[in-house]
Formats: structure tokens, C-alpha cells, sequence
């Protein structure tokens, strides 16, 4: 058997790291491929004093638990969607808001990358649970898929969409006029090829790995939002790392940033094609004109009220500051 | 690690403990000895995700459902209106039972739930006709198997995702597979029914089975009513499991009055206490994959065992003997997500088509699951129709010797799987 | 000892109503969300939550109601053909063990349960919080422990019966009985 003990804890030379990298996504997608970058970006700078073992999602139980085992300390280094943690840092919801972006994905991540009001306020509510994200990354924006086509909100009418339950979200699609539904993964590409459910949304690479357009009939190229991943860490456990082992840690973190957003970028092209050359099983790729777009921004916009008033525990303070930036980064 | 727990578990097993106790203690005692630092916490966080699956749900209800069915009269119509026809074939109700399971398990796609819907009511036909308890179950519990081939496919969504191949050819290619042990199950029944001197039921009249068909005629509505709805689209497989509850508490309590409502939370009950006795376990079954996981013991035996460039029909059968032995212990779903990227790319630089191996994945999860020693269908079946392990094992070797066979083409004959396609 | 017997009585009695009307929410919320999305294309939000607490409701309060019936699954294979004796040993040794064993896990899930009540953690769909779905696990140990003691208890009290719970002697020495008669 092994016996892996995971704490480095002392400095000096001959030290040792092995950590522990937990991912909920599979191996090949945007997450696992992340750490595993991530690991072997630690062990060549610290000439294999750090060995990263990364689990993709599975064996560990579910998103939830994932959460859990960061926090406890079980595995050191864990990437997560804020969506995840709704139910305790409420905050985090902010991500599931619609046409809160920018359409164009470059833009997103600069300001991913800059915002105070992520990096530092939302970071701090984190921390209050033992939890640091390192950095906020997009693995690509989200799009609607479906079995009727969508290209302005009253296409929505009536549509059953299945999202994930989130007061929030639901209020999102509701906005719409759609019926949003609930439906566990296991079920969904069955749900969507019998009309269960006639909808879902999700990141072009997401939708091709699962074959969600064997499916459906239509993809619409919405960018309605992004699907956001942290990388977080135990915060005890990152304050008790040497001052060395930290910075190498930050630096490689700050790398990662171009990195992934290549990465995500590479599947999401590629799983286009895919879905665009899928003959057997033709999706219409339908692409929002400015004046669509608007029309759902005008739609989605008053959700932001929702989200200050029913989900915030700050009042919306980070989103309103999120909005400067964002603003400003349109500028 | 992996022999601390393998002894845990045997001894306390053969010893008749609950099988719930080692499931649950071996992943808390490698953690006392392994992995002292940790907080066992976490396996007590395992216990509640692993029942907490929705597609899960479907099996307490189809338990229900058929708990009403036979306490009231749907289940005879539904039986005396197929002896009707059959009764007088030999291996008649073998064969149905077997057909039933296929195309139930088709549409349910979770072998725990067929095993409880169309094993309990056929298991007392089986038995009132002639057969012995062991053969009868074994029939059920191997004819369920099926549930994981056939479309749609739990199993094959979860391969399909994990290897990014398509669902869809997945679910062709599982047709012919499902089929061929479909029709092996069909010929060991009517032999078996010949050599055990099943007694023949003397054939009915036209008029009789028209009678019985009249009589039948609403119990008929569960098959249309769960095909349909799942096909058209109407409700989802674990729904149609409410709805087929909803559906025999209609005939049951409001049309034949053969239930009164009072009696409801008495079936719920028994429903409920066998629930219970199979979800422990699956909530154990999750401690020790997290442990299992943890740890890092796939990776450590395939990294063994696989070595450089091996070749597509060695990869294959370490594929068929590690899923095998892997559902043994928990469900067939988990250790598709597990094992499969474990084995993926070293099948893939075989030379295995990726659909292959997907077919050749879910049939060894399927056959693991109803397997000795361990194995959910086992268990489920322990527990719905209440008799001692033994006795549930007892008729199963015939069936797992066809399965083996089957495995073996299988390896050797991609044709059986991609010709479909 | 009388007070014990009604104790006993309404733990019984709560046991089983908690899992009849576990499994009743369950079909209720299944059929529920299926019937009012068809009709009204309105979604219940709550219905996958309230199902899935039930679920986990049901499993873990049933351990000490399966213990007393002697309805957990064993592999019985070895002890089937042990002899009476080695039952009788047997029947004691096992629950004892089974109820040490239930009571540490009842402890760690205790622990567990006042961790993510700490934490604040609420559901998704509901937002209620989460530690409420949790906290019937170390329930569901805890009386599964003391029900597998009075499964051990009985065994040492009457000599000449092997009990696979305190309402479930052990098929093996019914089914010698049976056969018994079939030749008197
Ligand atoms: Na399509
Ligand atoms: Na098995």
C-alpha cells in the first residue's frame, strides 16, 4: 500500500511536497487538464521536491463533498465552479447571472484576472470558510442547446430547460418565459432525445464530450454567461507554507492564467467542429445578432435586482463593483 | 492497504456479519492505519452521497409499486393473462420472464429495479408452476443484467461521457450483445424447464384467453403507460417509476377496491425496511470506492498489471476481469466513472475501438452486479424476496458460465458490438 | 422494565411510520413534479430535494427497524451450514460487534453533522440547512447500535433459540422444524 502523507511542513533542503488536486471534472476536459499542467509546472521548478496527485471527479463523491474535503483539509488544492458552494458562500451566485460579461471571452478573463471585487472582496467571504481561490478562470462561455430554436426570448416561451435548481437560476429562465427544470445528469441525455426536457446549457466542449447534440437540434451561440472555475486552496494549509513554496505556488498560479484560457479555447473550437461536422446527427449553429442580444439583456438585467435583494448578503456590493470593472474594462 | 482490506472484509463476511458492518468499517479502519491524519469525517459524508443519486429513486418506487401490485390483484391478471397464451410451452414463463426483464430493464435502465418490478410478480408464477426458488431467482437476477445493455443506458451515458464517444452508436452497438444473451437465457430456459420436468399447463382456448385478456385489460395499461411515457417523452425512466406507483394505487384502491387506502402506509413500510437493507450498502459501497480512490489503488494495480504496450486482447481481458471484480463490490455506474480513464488510453493505443470497449465495459458491469460473492442484484434480491444469500446464489452458475462465454466473443469478435453500426 | 417495553413500543411505532411515509413523500414528489410539469409546465423545485432527504431519511432510520426483523443482508453461505452451537455463538458475538461498530460510526456522523451545521451550508433548491438532512444518519446508528445489543441480549436470555433479531428467529432451525413434522 502507499502511504502518502500529504503535509509539508518544514522548510530546508531534501523537503518534500505531496499534495493533493482534486477536480470535478474528467480527464481530457478543461479542469483536470488545468492541474495536471499545474503539477508538472510545480515539480520541474522545484526539480520534483513537489508531487501532485490530481483526481478528476468520481472517486471522491460529488461537487459538495469535494468542497467539503478542501475545507477539512483532506486534499490540499481542489478547482471549483462557485456554483457549488451557493449554499455557503452566497456571493459566489453571482456567476449564474445572465449577459453580465461581456460577449467576447478574452475580455471576460482579463477581468477575471483583475477584479478586486473578485480577487480580493469575494476571496475574503471564501476565506471566512477556509477556502482561498487563487484566481477565477473561464473554461469557455455557455451556450443553449435545444430542440426548438432560440434566438430571441420569446423563443423561450414554454420551453422546458434544464438547469441547475438554484433559486437564481431559475429566476434567470423564468425571465424568459421558459419553464426551467430540473433533471440529474444521468438523465439528461435521455430526457433531451425523448423531450423530457427540450433544453440545456452548458460550454460547447461540455456539449460535445457528452453528446448532447446527438440530441438536439439546435445550438445557440449565446455566451450568456461564462462557466467560471476557481482554483482555491485550504487556506490553513497555504498560510502555513514557506515563503518560497508560496511564491512558486502564486507564480505558477499566475502562469496558469494564459495557459487555461488557451486551453479552454483549443476544446471549445474543437468540439465546434465536431458538432458542426457531425452529419449523422445535423445541429443548426445559431448565432445571436446584436440586436437579439439585446433583447435578452434587457430581459436578464433585472434578475441582477433579484440577486442583490434575495441572494446577496452584502447587498450586491461585489456585483455593483464587478460592474464598474466590467464597465470600465468595455471602455 | 489493499490486503488489509481484503482480509477485513472476508472474515467479517464469512462470519455472517450484516454485510453493511465490513462496507463500512474496512474504509474507517484503512483510515485509522493509512491515513491518520485525516478526519474520518469525510467517509461519513460518503455515506449520505452515495444514496443521494436520483436515478436511484426509481428503485424504492418500483418496490412500492410492486408491493401494492401484489398485495391487490393486478399482478395475477397481468400473469394469468400471459399463461394464457404461454403456459402450455415448455419454458414458457422462463422465457417471458427473461423477455419481461430485457425489455423492462431496457426502458428502466437500473437492474435493481427490474429485479424488484418484473422479478417479484414473475417469481411467484415461476414458482407456483414448478420451479425451484434458486433457479426462478437466478433467472431474474441474471435476465436483469440486460437493464445495462439495452438503450438507454445508464452505463453507456456515463462510458460516453468519461470517453467522449457517442451515446448514440454506444446504444446500437449494446443491441446485438443484449440480444445474444437474451436468446442464451431463452434456450437454457426451455431446456432447463424440459430436463427439471417442469409440468406443461394444458393449453387454453381462445375464448379463454379472451377472457383473460378482458380481465387484464387495465393491468395492460403499466406496460403501455411506462414504454409510452418514457418513449414519448411524456416523464423520465425514475419518474416512470412514481408513476407506475400512482397507476397500480389506482387500479388497486379506487377500481378493484382489492386495497383499502388504510393498508398504504403498511406496504410503504415493507417497502421501506427493504430499501433501507440495500441502500445501506450503497452507502457503504461509496465509503470504500472513496477510500479505494483516495488511496490511489486503481492506478497502482493497472500500472502493475498493464505494463508498456500491451495488446488490444490482453487490455480487453484485464478490462472484463477488473470491472468484473470492481462491481462486485459497488455500483456498476461508480466504477465505470472510476475505471474507465484508467483503462481508456491504454486501449486506445491497442488498437480498441472505443465503441468496442465501451460494450465490452458495460457488459462486464452488468454481469458483475449479479455475481457472487457480492454484487447489488444479489443483495436486492436478498432483500425483496427475503430468503438467505445462499439460496439466491445457489441457480446462478449456468447463467454465469453463458455470461463468461459471452465475454469471451466478445473480446475476440468486436464484429458483435460495431457491426450495427 | 415495563417503562423499557413501552420505550420500546414507541420507538418501534416511530420507526415505522417514518419509513412508511418516507416512501409515500417519495412516490408523492416523483409523480407530483412529472404530473404538474405535463400539465402546467411548472417545474416544483423542491421535489428532487424533499425526495432524496426521504431517501436518506428511510435508509438510515430503517437500520435498527431491518436489525430487529433480522432483515439485513449477510452472506450467509458458511453460517447456513454451521451447526447449532456454533449459531447460537455466533448470534451474540455478531450484533455485539455490529452495535460497537454502529455506535463509532454514530459518533463520527455526529461529528460530521455539527461540522456542516457550522459551516452554515444550505440546500440548493430549498436553502434550508443542510445539517437537517444529515442529522439522521448518527440517529439511524445510534438505534441501529442499541437494537443489534437487544439482538445480542436475546440470544443470551433464551438458550434454546438462535434470533436473527429480536423479532426474527433464525430460518435455519424453522425449516428443521417444518421438515421434523413433514416425518412425525
Ligand atoms: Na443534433
Ligand atoms: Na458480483
Amino acid at each position: 500500500g502507499g502511504n502518502d502523507n500529504s503535509n509539508g511542513n518544514a522548510s530546508g533542503d531534501g523537503e518534500t511536497y505531496h499534495w493533493k488536486f482534486v477536480t470535478e471534472e474528467i480527464d481530457g476536459q478543461v479542469q483536470y487538464e488545468y492541474a495536471e499542467e499545474f503539477a508538472k509546472r510545480m515539480k520541474e521548478k522545484s526539480d520534483g521536491a513537489v508531487t501532485i496527485d490530481v483526481y478528476e471527479f468520481g472517486g471522491l463523491g460529488n461537487e459538495t463533498d469535494q468542497v467539503e474535503q478542501l475545507q477539512s483539509g483532506t486534499v490540499e488544492m481542489a478547482v471549483m465552479s462557485p456554483g457549488f458552494t451557493g449554499g455557503m458562500v452566497k456571493e459566489g451566485q453571482l456567476f449564474a447571472l445572465q449577459f453580465l460579461f461581456p460577449e467576447n471571452v478574452e475580455t471576460t478573463q482579463q477581468i477575471l484576472n483583475d477584479s478586486e471585487a473578485l480577487n480580493k472582496d469575494l476571496r475574503e467571504l471564501y476565506e471566512e470558510h477556509n477556502i482561498s481561490p487563487l484566481s477565477f478562470w473561464t473554461e469557455g462561455a455557455m451556450q443553449w442547446t435545444s430542440s426548438k430554436k432560440i434566438a430571441e426570448p420569446s423563443d423561450f416561451e414554454g420551453l422546458k430547460m434544464r438547469t441547475q435548481t438554484s433559486p437564481l437560476i431559475l429566476e434567470s429562465y423564468e425571465a424568459y418565459g421558459a419553464d426551467p427544470q430540473s433533471m440529474s445528469w444521468g438523465e439528461l441525455y435521455t430526457g433531451l432525445d425523448q423531450g423530457t426536457v427540450e433544453g440545456q446549457e452548458n460550454p460547447i466542449f461540455f456539449i460535445g464530450d457528452a453528446s448532447f447534440h446527438e440530441v438536439q437540434d439546435f445550438m445557440t451561440l449565446s455566451n450568456h454567461n461564462n462557466y467560471v472555475a476557481m482554483t482555491t486552496v485550504n487556506t490553513d494549509w497555504y498560510n502555513g507554507l514557506d515563503d518560497e513554496m508560496k511564491s512558486m505556488v502564486d507564480e505558477t498560479i499566475e502562469e496558469m492564467q494564459d495557459w487555461v484560457f488557451e486551453e479552454q479555447k483549443k476544446q471549445n473550437e474543437e468540439y465546434l467542429e465536431v458538432i458542426k461536422n457531425d452529419s449523422e446527427n445535423p445541429t443548426e449553429i445559431i448565432e445571436l445578432t446584436e440586436e437579439q442580444r439585446e433583447a435578452f439583456k434587457e430581459k436578464a438585467a433585472p434578475v441582477r435586482d433579484f440577486y442583490r435583494e434575495e441572494v446577496s448578503t452584502v447587498n450586491g456590493e461585489i456585483l455593483d463593483k464587478l460592474l464598474e470593472e466590467i464597465e470600465a474594462a468595455g471602455e | 492497504m489493499i490486503a488489509t482490506m481484503l482480509i477485513i472484509m472476508v472474515v467479517l463476511l464469512f462470519l455472517n456479519f450484516p454485510m453493511m458492518i465490513p462496507l463500512m468499517v474496512a474504509p474507517l479502519i484503512i483510515m485509522f492505519i493509512y491515513f491518520p491524519t485525516l478526519d474520518p469525517m469525510i467517509l461519513m459524508q460518503q455515506f449520505s452521497t452515495g444514496i443521494e443519486s436520483y436515478v436511484l429513486l426509481a428503485v424504492p418506487l418500483f418496490i412500492f409499486a410492486a408491493d401494492i401490485m401484489t398485495t391487490g390483484k393486478t399482478s395475477n391478471r397481468l400473469l394469468d393473462f400471459i399463461g394464457s397464451f404461454i403456459g402450455h410451452i415448455r419454458g414458457g414463463y422462463a422465457v417471458t420472464t427473461a423477455a419481461a426483464c430485457t425489455l423492462f430493464g431496457a426502458i428502466s435502465g437500473s437492474t435493481q429495479a427490474t429485479v424488484v418490478a418484473i422479478g417479484k410478480p414473475m417469481r411467484e408464477r415461476l414458482l407456483k408452476v414448478g420451479y425451484k426458488d434458486p433457479s426462478a431467482i437466478a433467472l431474474i437476477i441474471n435476465s436483469s443484467d440486460v437493464a445495462l445493455l439495452v438503450p438507454p443506458s445508464i452505463g453507456m451515458i456515463i462510458y460516453g461521457l468519461v470517453s467522449g464517444t457517442s451515446v448514440g452508436k454506444l446504444f446500437i452497438a449494446g443491441i446485438i450483445p443484449g440480444i445474444l444473451v437474451f436468446l442464451c437465457f431463452a434456450i437454457y430456459s426451455v431446456i432447463y424447464a424440459k430436463v427439471a420436468g417442469i409440468p406443461l399447463a394444458s393449453k387454453a382456448t381462445w375464448s379463454e384467453r379472451l377472457q383473460m385478456t378482458k380481465k387484464a385489460l387495465l393491468p395492460l395499461g403499466f406496460p403501455v403507460l411506462i414504454i409510452g411515457g418514457i418513449y414519448t417523452g411524456l416523464f423520465s425512466p425514475t419518474e416512470a417509476a412514481g408513476v407506475s406507483v400512482l397507476y397500480a394505487f389506482i387500479l388497486e384502491v379506487l377500481i378493484y377496491r382489492s386495497v383499502h387506502i388504510k393498508e398504504m402506509p403498511k406496504i410503504a413500510k415493507s417497502t421501506g425496511l427493504v430499501t433501507s437493507a440495500v441502500f445501506v450498502l450503497v452507502a457503504g459501497g461509496q465509503a470504500f470506492t472513496w477510500v479505494i480512490s483516495f488511496a490511489r489503488i486503481p492506478q497502482m494495480i493497472t500500472e502493475t498489471i498493464l505494463g508498456t504496450d500491451p495488446s488490444a486482447v490482453y487490455v480487453l481481458l484485464m478490462v472484463t476481469i477488473f470491472f468484473f471484480i470492481g462491481c462486485m463490490f459497488v455500483d456498476p455506474i461508480v466504477v465505470i466513472l472510476i475505471l474507465t480513464p484508467i483503462f481508456y488510453p491504454a486501449a486506445m493505443s491497442a488498437g480498441v475501438d472505443p465503441i468496442h470497449l465501451g460494450v465490452v465495459i458495460t457488459f462486464q458491469a452488468a454481469l458483475g452486479s449479479a455475481t457472487p460473492p457480492f454484487g447489488v442484484d444479489i443483495f436486492t434480491a436478498s432483500a425483496v424476496f427475503n430468503r438467505p444469500y445462499l439460496e439466491v446464489i445457489k441457480g446462478t452458475p449456468p447463467y454465469i458460465i453463458m455470461m463468461f462465454v459471452i465475454s469471451a466473443l466478445l473480446i475476440f469478435f468486436e464484429e458483435l458490438s460495431l457491426i450495427l453500426l | 422494565m415495563n417503562l423499557l417495553k413501552v420505550v420500546d413500543k414507541i420507538i418501534l411505532k416511530v420507526e415505522e411510520f417514518i419509513l412508511s411515509y418516507a416512501v409515500i413523500i417519495i412516490a408523492l414528489m416523483v409523480v407530483g413534479k412529472a404530473i404538474i410539469r405535463e400539465s402546467f409546465g411548472y417545474s416544483l423545485p423542491f421535489a428532487d430535494e424533499v425526495s432524496q432527504i426521504a431517501v436518506v431519511v428511510a435508509t438510515f432510520m430503517g437500520i435498527s427497524y431491518a436489525a430487529r426483523k433480522g432483515r439485513h443482508i449477510s452472506m450467509s453461505a458458511f453460517y447456513d451450514l454451521a451447526p447449532f452451537k456454533v449459531r447460537k455463538v455466533l448470534a451474540i458475538f455478531i450484533p455485539f460487534v455490529s452495535a460497537i461498530v454502529l455506535f463509532v460510526l454514530g459518533y463520527y456522523s455526529a461529528l460530521y453533522v455539527m461540522d456542516v451545521q457550522e459551516s452554515g451550508r444550505v440546500t440548493a433548491a430549498l436553502e434550508m440547512p443542510a445539517y437537517y438532512l444529515y442529522i439522521f444518519i448518527p440517529i439511524g446508528f445510534f438505534l441501529g447500535g442499541i437494537q443489534f445489543l437487544r439482538n445480542a441480549w436475546i440470544n443470551i436470555r433464551n438458550r434454546d433459540e438462535v434470533y436473527l433479531g429480536t423479532d426474527a428467529k433464525d430460518y435455519n432451525d424453522q425449516e428443521t422444524k417444518e421438515l421434523e413434522g413433514t416425518h412425525l
